[in-house]
């Protein structure tokens, strides 16, 4: 039988018995719908966690710091050293000096962090106001980043962090004296800083300048930090394997989201189970169906058999019924789920608009899962079909075609 | 010699083998079929008849013997393959038509094709042309359910004639038709044996399909008792000299197919007894009878007929026989008018023609022809007796009695021979004269 023959003698239940073939449609359609919102919304909240910190280049990075039992100490010549490794692009250091920091009259404790742009995308440092360092600007001497908790000193209110930005704040370093001795020198940076940005880490006093404009100031012959950027994810646990091997201290940023990640699998793989019942429940529902059609068709397929059709011909005709049927399903629990979770996702993003959050995608689609589900789903119409096709196929022709 | 196309030897068919319901449907089949012939497998319900045909479709297989088609032995085939048969050697029409419901007419007879791979115009201007031989071209866009049994069965025919097959394979094709539909369905089944060569093979328990076959087997209780030749049609199975004699035998089974091999020796020689005509002679007279009855011919005609010689379409009596049969066949003709008339009368209260005079004149014609004198008293009664019987008053055992009574009490006093003759003259007469069709 040729295929197009095969898909009009396949697809007569939509003229010849339109509501069974709807409802048992629409059957599997709430079951892969369920998967669909469930795992979605597993998606969504993944989504939602990794965008916060993971950009594109911070996953290959390594941070890495001394651990200073060993004397093992950062320096200029460390960054070379690590830029030879042919598996590092590059290696981006952080220099750190105890500060004080004054606005309005009002000072604090806080730690000069001087870096070079490549540092921030390394470490996935963004702001949460403002904006951050770009490639551009690192020969900016007149602007710096706070975190929040710098603005807590200042009695700067969470609602207005935004307000702050181009405010002007003054430092003075604190740089332990050169003698070996616990004093510490004063550094007065005579001018004011605009603050440009607000960052994201929290629970630290944190303000960040560009690295060649804190060397105006001090000396720097040591690094508090260094992020490698690796060049591949292969070479990964490679280059973390050899800088732990040397004696540094190193924290990966992939290794938390690789956790992260495991964790969302394993909700994902809970909201897929409850999905699963859901679409289980359908799926039977689906082969009684094709289970009452055989029966009802018994007469049928004695007729068919009769004139000419081959067992495989019958079995390609119920089998195909049943796959056009479970995709059907599919394609119709996709658009109910995927507009479910829209919906929801609209009436969430309101609300926070009402309420002056942040907009949030709490449920999330990928192109890929929603492939899968059509597929997965004629594949379910396949199974339901395959069991009923081969008792068709096998029936005697003269007792199907008797058969009332 | 040609070879058989169909040979079963020894043909066994057991449904539930092995099981405590086991039923032998067909015992030891022995059959030849050849190309072109018309077989029709004839046998009341049960006799295995059907079972026999579709062992042949290639749905039953055979639990002991062989059966072979084109010298193939179908059942040697997985079902996969076997279905080469039903493509391409056979074709099948039922007694409940069994088209596809959910499918157009068109696509119901393109169906075969289709599981042939054969593309759409292919096969769509295929059916079309064999619906509209079949004379129902015209609703092939319509589904099968609109359509009337007759057409429907034509539609099943065009069907099985689709994939162009040797063997048209029927299973009492005409069981749900009426009696029109029957007929335009078993001319064309005819048709495509004579016109196309198609070998048929029709299952069968209406004796008027009969003469259509060139030998039909009559089956029972799962055995073939009787393979009867048709003379009238040239026969292609070939025949070995002595080994089948045609006898009257395979005369009167067309006669009396319901009748077994006994009884037809018993009529065979209860014929020779009392008749002087053979069965051949009574035929002809009958058929010449029943035009005169219905009076599509005259006196003569009828004469005519009786007297021409047997070669000629002819009863082949002597003349003077002729003319005294023609006589009294037209004497009580008229006679049964009279009937019809007294019955006419006595349902429309019509009083200008008075029924007595019908009755008296019924009564003059039996006095001629018995040549009997009656008293005045005797003749009343007998004028009474008539009318009763012709109103259905009373029966004719009743007649016979009344005949017989005395006169005093209503009768003639006939002796019991006399009565016997009477009786039997005049209910020849009502039975030409009363209408017996259905008044609601």
């Amino acid at each position: 039988m040729r295929v197009q023959d095969l898909a009009q003698l396949s697809t007569r239940m939509f003229k010849t018995n339109p509501l069974r073939t709807w409802l048992t449609i629409l059957g599997m359609g709430v079951g892969t719908g369920a998967v669909v919102v469930l795992v979605g919304l597993g998606f969504g909240l993944q989504k939602i966690i990794l965008e916060q910190i993971v950009f594109g280049e911070t996953l290959l990075s390594l941070g890495v710091s001394s651990t200073g039992s060993q004397g093992l100490q950062l320096t200029p010549e460390t960054v070379t050293s690590f830029e030879n490794n042919p598996a590092v692009l590059d290696a981006a250091p952080l220099a750190r000096f105890p500060a004080l920091v004054t606005y309005k009259g009002l000072t604090g404790n806080v730690f000069v962090q001087g870096v070079e742009p490549p540092y921030l995308r390394y470490a996935g440092v963004t702001a949460s106001a403002g904006e951050v360092f770009e490639e551009e600007d690192i020969a900016d001497t007149s602007s710096i980043m706070l975190s929040p908790a710098t603005l807590k000193l200042f009695g700067i209110a969470d609602e207005e962090v935004e307000a702050f930005i181009g405010e002007r704040v003054s430092l003075r370093l604190l740089v332990p004296a050169e003698d070996g001795s616990d004093d510490v020198n004063e550094i007065i940076i005579d001018k004011e800083y605009t603050v440009r940005g607000i960052t994201k880490e929290e629970g630290v006093l944190n303000a960040m300048m560009m690295l060649p404009e804190l060397r105006n100031y001090v000396g720097i012959e040591e690094y508090e930090r260094i992020q490698v950027r690796v060049d591949t994810n292969e070479n990964l646990p490679i280059v973390e394997a050899e800088l732990i091997e040397l004696g540094y201290r190193v924290t990966a940023l992939s290794k938390t989201v690789e956790q992260a990640s495991k964790i969302f699998q394993g909700i994902q793989a809970v909201l897929a189970t409850f999905g699963g019942i859901a679409l289980l429940v359908s799926a039977i529902g689906m082969f009684n169906t094709m289970t009452v059609t055989l029966l009802e068709r018994t007469k049928e397929i004695g007729i068919m058999r009769t004139i000419g059709a081959s067992p495989n011909d019958v079995k390609y005709l119920f089998v195909s019924e049943s796959v056009v049927v479970g995709f059907m399903g599919g394609i119709s629990g996709i658009v109910m789920g995927v507009s479910l979770g829209l919906a929801i996702n609209l009436f969430l993003n309101i609300l926070a608009s009402q309420f002056g959050g942040q907009a949030v995608g709490l449920f999330a689609f990928p192109l890929d899962f929603l492939t899968f589900i059509a597929l997965f789903s004629a594949g379910v119409g396949y199974l339901t079909g395959i069991f009923p096709a081969r008792r068709a196929s096998t029936l005697n022709p003269l007792d199907a075609i008797r058969y009332e | 010699m040609a070879k058989p196309l169909i040979v079963a030897r020894d043909l066994s068919i057991i449904y539930n083998q092995g099981k405590s319901n086991e039923f032998k449907a067909l015992t030891g089949v022995n059959t030849d079929i050849f190309e072109g012939e018309y077989i029709i497998l004839f046998g009341p319900s049960g006799c295995g008849k059907s079972t026999l045909m579709y062992s042949i479709q290639g749905s039953l297989p055979p639990g002991e013997g062989t059966l072979l088609i084109k010298g193939d032995d179908v059942y040697a085939y997985p079902p996969s393959e076997r279905v080469y048969f039903q493509r391409h050697v056979m074709g099948i029409i039922f007694q409940s038509f069994n088209l596809i419901g959910t499918l157009s007419v068109l696509d119901n007879v393109a169906l075969p094709m289709i599981f042939c791979n054969a593309d759409r115009t292919t096969r769509e201007r295929r059916a079309q042309s064999l619906l509209d031989r079949f004379g129902v071209g015209h609703v092939s866009h319509k589904i099968p359910a609109m359509l009337s049994g007759g057409q429907q069965q034509r539609v099943s025919v065009a069907r099985s004639m689709v994939n162009d097959p040797k063997i048209l394979l029927a299973d009492e094709p005409t069981g749900n038709l009426d009696s029109i539909s029957t007929q335009q369905v078993m001319d064309k089944i005819d048709e495509i044996n004579t016109f196309d060569r198609r070998t048929i093979i029709m299952v069968s328990h209406n004796a008027a399909h009969l003469s259509y076959a060139h030998r039909v087997y009559y089956l029972k209780d799962g055995r073939i008792v009787r393979e009867v030749v048709n003379p009238q049609r040239k026969q292609i199975k070939p025949v070995r000299e002595g080994e089948t004699i045609v006898t009257e035998l395979e005369q009167l089974a067309r006669l009396f197919p319901y009748d077994s091999v006994d009884t037809l020796r018993v009529k065979s020689l209860v014929n020779y007894l009392t008749q002087e005509y053979s069965f051949d002679q009574l035929n002809r007279l009958e058929h010449a009878s029943s035009l005169f009855i219905q009076g599509k011919i005259d006196r003569d005609s009828l004469i005519r007929s009786m007297i021409l010689s047997y070669e000629k379409g002819g009863a082949e009596i002597e003349e003077k026989e002729a003319r005294r049969m023609a006589s009294i066949a037209d004497r009580m003709m008229n006679r049964a008018d009279d009937i019809r008339r007294f019955r006419a009368r006595k349902d429309n209260d019509d009083v200008f023609f008075s029924q007595d005079k019908l009755a008296e004149r019924m009564k003059d014609h039996l006095i001629k022809q018995y040549r009997i004198k009656l008293s005045k008293e005797q003749d009343s009664n007998m004028t009474e007796i008539i009318a009763d019987r012709v109103t259905g008053v009373i029966t004719a055992d009743d007649l016979n009695q009344r005949l017989m009574n005395g006169i005093r009490s209503g009768g003639l006093a006939l002796s019991e021979h006399e009565s016997d003759d009477m009786t039997r003259y005049f209910e020849k007469i009502v039975a030409q004269g009363i209408d017996v069709s259905y008044k609601a």
